[in-house]
């Protein structure tokens, strides 16, 4: 990947939080949707990251990656009807081996600006350099 | 009802939970999520990189992990943080057990910090698609 990449703010996603999206993901986990499953943050992250994985000047082979690590704040849980915007920032790029290291931070923010949720996001490239 | 601070000691174990991983699991949680990747669709592509076959997102484990935490806190909302590394696969046909263990309680903020795991047995033993990771929970 792209080193130069590394604190890259990408342009925010609108993301409406709707009742259709939260049930579909609700009842894939098995979830009540009595409620926004917390992990439902991930859906707008991921509307976001996509910016990330399909941007041509990072060289990203997404079949390559598995999933290292996540780590969600919510400031408060996620709502029906919230307007959120999803910014991704490549927060670090790293080498090791075979093996590549992405890390992207993703703020969600309300309608009013405020912060909702934070996520960040380590993605692991499997043997990047030989395909 | 929440979980109250006082009835929370550190050493507490919550109550686990347990879900048959499905291949109809992943692909749902492929559409609902959105997250496409061919490691969770075509086994030919997972045995390709090295996969018995599909494996399920590790957001779908994650979001287990979450459900067992909010069922003990009783209130979703409760849920203030969570660090989780993915250090195994989880499989079509695998039992995933969520569980988690209270290693601090802080009496000013009424908060814990929850040790959090997912277990699989698999080939006669125990393997951990997630551990060393943990939860901050807000207690009533």
């Amino acid at each position: 990947m792209n080193q130069d990449l590394i604190g890259k703010r990408y342009p925010p996603v609108p993301f409406p939080v709707t009742a259709e999206r939260v049930r579909a993901f609700a009842e894939a986990i098995g979830d009540s949707d009595e409620h926004v499953p917390p992990t439902f943050a991930t859906v707008p992250e991921i509307a976001s990251l996509d910016q990330i994985i399909g941007d041509p000047d990072l060289n990203l082979d997404y079949s390559r990656v598995v999933h290292g690590e996540q780590e969600f704040e919510w400031n408060r849980p996620l709502a029906l009807g919230d307007e959120l915007m999803a910014e991704c920032t490549i927060a670090s790029i790293r080498a090791r081996g075979s093996l590549e290291w992405l890390v992207v931070e993703t703020e969600l923010r309300d309608a009013a600006g405020e912060l909702v949720v934070r996520t960040i996001d380590t993605l692991i490239v499997r043997g990047g350099d030989s395909g | 009802m929440t979980t109250r601070f006082e009835d929370v000691a550190v050493g507490d174990e919550i109550p686990g939970l347990s879900k048959v991983v499905t291949r109809e699991d992943v692909k749902r949680y492929a559409d609902a999520s959105g997250d496409q990747n061919p490691l969770h669709q075509d086994d030919g592509f997972a045995r390709s990189v090295g996969f018995p076959g599909i494996i399920a997102h590790g957001m779908f484990t994650m979001a287990h992990l979450t459900s067992c935490v909010t069922a003990w806190l009783g209130d979703p909302g409760s849920l203030k943080r969570m660090r989780v590394q993915f250090r195994s696969v989880v499989l079509v046909g695998d039992t995933m057990v969520a569980g988690g263990r209270v290693k601090a309680l802080d009496p000013s903020t009424r908060r814990a910090v929850l040790d959090v795991w997912v277990a699989v047995e698999r080939g006669g033993g125990t393997e951990f698609p997630i551990k060393r990771s943990e939860a901050e929970v807000q207690l009533a």
